[in-house]
């Protein structure tokens, strides 16, 4: 183990918020596995790239695995059917942006039987690394955390690139999820194992695995699966939001900064989620793709909230049927978590490789504001973890000038959502980062 | 002259007697070019420039021709102990008029796209009441011609500290919600005043 | 005596300044063309950028100087338009003068809320997020990016929908860059019957969000083939077409789709079309 990498103490990065916690809703978090349903609705595209190509047709029957969509160039991932059955419609339905988006339609069978699956490496120390990078494309992964950038990308830097640490994304610090916490706590041995295989991909021999410290038994089942293995380090981390940021997590753990505009790659790391990890090893020690991901439902409406692994193409309404039904008014709808998550206008919307949760907030739990004018009271500043002039920029944006914007560096905002959680003026912040960058995106197309 | 006449010429003009905001003159180019910094900074340079020729020149011409006893014959005419300084606000006047002409002239030739941003604020120089001040007070004080002239460009440099400084103010303003009433001029205005107070603060720092 | 002195003194040094600017004008003369402030002055001075340049002053240069036309000034009145085409030197044209529609009947008395939204009252910005809470994905979102944008003010929204009043609209085109859904469209003055529609959905799936829709039922299309095109689920009045008022009353379109630009622009006042 390098010690030069492990810090005595994890380091304190700049900005960040205490929210309010709300995993206590999901004590009782164990997995569970959902029934069958009858129809999925599979989108198309769930990763961020080039969409791949849907290749059966309606009519067509599928086994539970196969491959359903080809990937066109180095940045897409393959798709493959959740279950064993027939191919129905190609048509659009609600996306989780709010735009409609194209999804191809499963009937299921009953059956669920699986394909044939793909080679097995269960001796993966052993196995050419060149096989099992292509394995990770070719099982379709992408990053879990919510990124969705194709993984096999992510996994081949380029070569003048020097990469030395892996740097693993634990901590979940969006407030309602507990998914992760319970993946680690009852699969630390696929991701310890998935660790392994990407250190092997990049070449290297430092892992630093960052678990928020109130999540004792994760670290505690992940310090078991890795005993003996010396370049893995499980790392408590303080609680705080966002501790899982990818600069704030390479930080935190090897006290590097990767300085605004640019990759982690920059500093030496990679970052991957402990969910695309369980994927990894599930996908080159078993040979299955990924076709179902574990999914937080939680919120004070829901009747009985928890994590399910939930097939991908399941419609959010069937899976708050399995989580007891709504027993309260719901007044907002999120994909993800209360931070960064998306507010949905409908129940068609289905589950991605990316959808970390389904959070209901009742009437009770939702301001509705007027935004009013920027006080300059300073507190988004204090907080932003990007160490941006959000005051400003916020003022700017709202008078639409995007060249001031621009010269803000409003292009490095992650959209942690702390600006806007923490505004006494109510104003929706966030929001205008996310046009004010449109438009700058925009105007360098037409240029 | 004692070191301490230096200092209540150059501190007094940029400072503690800004020819804006203590003795609120030129406030026509102040509100007018203060929209931007950029064009702020170009006029402020401008009203540098300009005063301190004027300055110079009025104050040559005062002490020169104007505020000494003139005498001399035409013919069978004789002239004694001719004082003709109580000309001197039209002499001033029509130097400085001159003198801003002959920039604007000079700069539409040398540089336009400064021309073309400060354009129509040359004449206001000419006619605000700031250039013709400075010589004004100048012969009021019967200062010597350098120090006429360091004080010409020491007021001028409080002028463009002074539109500088509300050039920024107003860009913020810019950007915040100005309840319908106050919006335009009017908060300008106000802003000015506040400014103007802010140096006050200066006073009593020089004699 | 002394003041005739003094006047004299001053007459001098008039004369001797005058002198002095005389020969610095003529020494450092610089040649601008007068055409140009002849013609910023008779173009409008709104500065709306409709004829593609920065700015009323810059579209004089481009006329003068690169011998752009002055045909792409649409708010110009016709008299100074004749004017700026003498001294540019250009032959006397005709312009197609043109009005923006909104194609577009979704106000809150006839489109379905699905969602609440609360946050930017800025289309672009609500179009990024479900479009703002109206069930169609291509109807008017009503938060008035396009009448904030429009330079001479002619964009009334009213009950949550966009409606253009075409005596004041110049025809400049702002509001059809800013609208998300494109959904605005300039045509020409003289046109005044349009479908005032933008959905491509099925009939049946647009009844559901909306009462207003043109459900492309093909009664117009079957009555006047001339007049009207059917583009799959929508029909649109065909280019040039001069449908008049009384054709539309003939027709009885059943949403209400169908309608003159006046009725459009008297929705929500209690005299809406037929319906």
């Amino acid at each position: 183990m390098n010690s030069h990498h492990l810090p005595l103490r994890p380091h304190r990065f700049e900005g960040g918020i205490h929210p309010a916690d709300g995993k206590a809703y999901t004590t009782d978090g164990t997995i569970r596995i959902p029934p069958l349903l009858e129809k999925y609705q599979l989108v198309i595209q769930q990763n961020i790239g080039v969409s791949p190509l849907l290749k059966v047709k309606k009519g067509d029957t599928v086994k539970k695995g196969q491959q359903i969509a080809d990937p066109v160039g180095n940045i897409s991932v393959p798709l493959h059917a959740p279950t064993s059955g027939t191919v129905g419609d190609v048509h659009d339905i609600s996306g989780a942006n709010g735009a409609p988006v194209q999804a191809v339609e499963i009937i299921a069978d009953g059956k669920d039987e699986w394909c044939e699956p793909m080679e097995c490496y269960p001796d993966w120390r052993n196995t050419n690394r060149e096989l099992l990078l292509a394995r990770v494309k070719d099982a379709g992964i992408v990053g879990m955390g919510g990124a969705s950038f194709p993984t096999h990308v992510k996994l081949s830097p380029p070569p003048e690139r020097e990469i030395d640490t892996l740097v693993i994304n634990g901590a979940e610090c969006e407030p309602y999820l507990t998914a992760d916490d319970h993946l680690m706590r009852e699969q630390a041995d696929r991701i310890i194992t998935g660790a392994g295989i990407c250190a092997k991909i990049l070449k290297i021999s430092c892992v630093l695995i960052g678990v928020e410290e109130n999540k004792p038994e994760a670290i505690r089942a992940l310090r078991t699966a890795a005993k003996g293995q010396k370049d893995i380090v499980i790392v408590p981390l303080k609680v705080r939001y966002p501790q899982g940021g990818e600069k704030q997590l390479i930080y935190a753990l090897t006290g590097r900064k990767v300085l605004a505009g640019g990759l982690p790659m920059d500093v030496g790391c990679e970052v991957q989620n402990v969910a695309t990890l369980a994927a990894i090893a599930e996908a080159a020690v078993e040979g299955r793709p990924l076709i179902e991901r574990v999914v937080t439902v939680t919120g004070s409406p829901v009747a009985d909230p928890g994590n399910y692994r939930v097939r991908l193409g399941t419609p959010v309404r069937k899976v708050l049927e399995w989580a007891g039904g709504i027993r309260k008014e719901v007044r907002k709808l999120i994909l993800g978590g209360p931070m960064m998550g998306f507010a949905q206008s409908s129940l068609e919307v289905t589950v991605s490789k990316n959808t970390s949760g389904i959070l209901l907030l009742g009437a009770d739990e939702v301001r509705q504001f007027e935004a009013g004018p920027c006080l300059s009271c300073g507190r988004c500043v204090e907080a932003c973890p990007m160490r941006l002039l959000v005051s400003t920029l916020s003022k700017v944006c709202e008078n639409e000038r995007y060249d001031l914007a621009d010269e803000n560096y409003v292009m490095n905002c992650m959209e942690c959502g702390i600006c806007t959680y923490v505004c006494p003026a109510g104003r929706p912040n966030v929001q205008h980062f996310r046009r004010a960058k449109a438009e700058i995106r925009a105007l360098k197309r037409r240029k | 002259m004692p070191s301490n006449e230096w200092l209540t010429i150059t501190v007094g003009a940029v400072l503690v007697n800004n020819i804006v905001l203590s003795r609120i003159m030129g406030i026509c180019p102040f509100l007018g070019v203060s929209k931007k910094i950029k064009t702020a900074l170009g006029m402020g340079g401008a009203v540098i420039f300009v005063m301190g020729i004027a300055s110079l020149v009025t104050s040559c011409l005062y002490h020169g021709l104007l505020s000494v006893k003139l005498n001399f014959t035409i013919g069978s005419l004789k002239v004694e102990n001719l004082d003709l300084s109580f000309t001197r606000i039209l002499v001033f006047i029509v130097v400085i008029a001159a003198l801003v002409q002959m920039v604007e002239i000079l700069l539409q030739k040398f540089s336009p796209i400064l021309y073309g941003a400060l354009g129509i604020y040359l004449p206001l120089i000419t006619t605000n009441c700031a250039v013709l001040g400075a010589a004004q007070l100048n012969a009021e004080s019967n200062r010597g011609i350098l120090p006429s002239t360091v004080y010409g460009l020491c007021s001028g440099l409080g002028f463009a500290l002074a539109l500088i400084l509300f050039a920024s103010l107003r860009e913020r303003l810019e950007l915040s919600r100005i309840p319908k009433a106050f919006q335009g001029t009017s908060i300008a205005l106000i802003t000015a005043g506040i400014l103007a107070l802010a140096f006050m603060g200066f006073s009593g720092l020089v004699k | 005596m002394t003041i005739l002195l003094a006047a004299l003194a001053l007459a001098l040094l008039g004369l001797i300044l005058g002198g002095l600017i005389g020969f610095t004008a003529k020494k450092f003369a610089v040649e601008t063309d007068p055409r140009i402030e002849e013609i910023t002055n008779l173009l409008p001075g709104a500065n709306c950028g409709g004829c593609g340049y920065a700015g009323c002053a810059d579209y004089a240069r481009a006329i003068v100087e690169d011998g752009v036309s002055p045909a792409n000034c649409a708010a110009a009145t016709e008299e100074n338009f004749q004017k700026i085409m003498a001294a540019a030197g250009q032959e006397a044209a005709k312009r197609e003068r043109k009005v923006a529609v909104v194609y577009c009947s979704g106000d809150n008395h006839h489109a379905v809320h699905v969602a609440l939204y609360n946050g930017l009252n800025d289309c672009r910005a609500a179009a990024a997020l479900s479009g703002g809470g109206k069930g169609c994905r291509f109807g008017c979102i009503g938060l008035g990016s396009c009448a904030r944008n429009c330079p001479f003010g002619a964009i009334e929204i009213r009950d949550g929908l966009a409606i253009v009043h075409s005596e004041l609209c110049k025809g400049c085109g702002k509001c059809t860059e800013v609208c998300p859904r494109k959904l605005i469209h300039l045509v020409p003055a003289d046109s005044k019957v349009h479908v005032f529609c933008n959905s491509l959905d099925k009939g049946p799936e647009k009844r559901k969000i909306c009462t207003a829709g043109c459900l492309a039922c093909r009664k117009c299309v079957k009555a006047y083939p001339e007049l009207f095109n059917a583009q799959g689920f929508l029909v649109r009045a065909r280019d040039g077409a001069n449908i008049t008022a009384e054709q539309v009353a003939e027709v009885k379109c059943p949403t209400g789709a169908l309608q003159t630009v006046e009725s459009h622009a008297n929705l929500g006042k209690g005299k809406e079309g037929a319906a």
